[in-house]
């Protein structure tokens, strides 16, 4: 058994498919005797250069201890599947774990837009609770405003 | 002929570190403003690291992380 890591781009258009198809090649994984050390979904990322017409891709990383006979099998559903637009598989020498640069980095966009949602609907709930309790005193003040 | 060209030093003081092809931002230091990479002899780079550079960049580029060139699209 060895390591390896495998980088695959999935056209964005079967984005969601991706949960199913990481949790099906880890069970083909683990019925052949393997385990995956890491799995990280780096989510949709624009690409650099348009590769078969597409401009955004969404990328999944694993790194997993395989023998040959699953890593092959591995490549050819690779290789048949069209949603995947590419794939990178290598040698490592050992088990990685930690957390890889790019996905620290999808890590952090996430909880941005996690924060910029939080406050948005704080906002929208802000605006409800003064538009509730302060409907009339808003009205007033406009007659007040007009009486002047 | 220029055999002896000077080396910007300080370049890559960092020439120790492991280089891996997600760390986008360590890599983008060694392509230059057209998508190439930097040669050695501009950068400082020992032939060493210089090979693990390409390596990794080239992946990178292959998973369309960092460009070939300027000119694509």
């Amino acid at each position: 058994m060895r390591h390896y890591e495998i980088v695959f781009l999935v056209h964005p258009d079967q984005s969601d498919q991706v949960p199913g198809m990481v949790e099906r090649y880890q069970s083909l994984i683990e019925r052949g005797g393997g385990k995956v050390h890491r799995s990280e979904d780096w989510g949709r990322r624009q690409l650099t250069f348009i590769i078969a017409k597409i401009h955004k891709a969404h990328y999944v990383m694993l790194n997993i201890e395989v023998g040959k006979e699953t890593l092959d099998e591995l490549e050819s559903s690779f290789r048949f599947n069209d949603a995947v637009i590419r794939y990178l598989i290598i040698r490592r020498k050992n088990a990685e774990t930690g957390q890889s640069k790019i996905y620290e980095e999808e890590l952090r966009e996430q909880e941005k837009d996690r924060e910029r949602d939080r406050r948005r609907e704080e906002e929208i709930a802000a605006r409800r609770r003064d538009g509730g309790s302060g409907e009339e005193g808003g009205r007033e003040a406009v007659a007040e405003e007009s009486a002047e | 002929m220029t055999r002896f060209r000077r080396r910007r030093q300080g370049e890559v003081n960092i020439q120790s570190e492991e280089v891996d092809y997600k760390d986008l931002d360590f890599l983008k230091q060694f392509i230059g403003e057209t998508g190439k990479i930097v040669p050695a002899r501009i950068s400082g780079a020992s032939a060493k690291f210089q090979r693990k550079l390409t390596n990794e960049i080239n992946r990178a580029r292959f998973l369309a992380l960092l460009p070939y060139t300027d000119q694509h699209k």
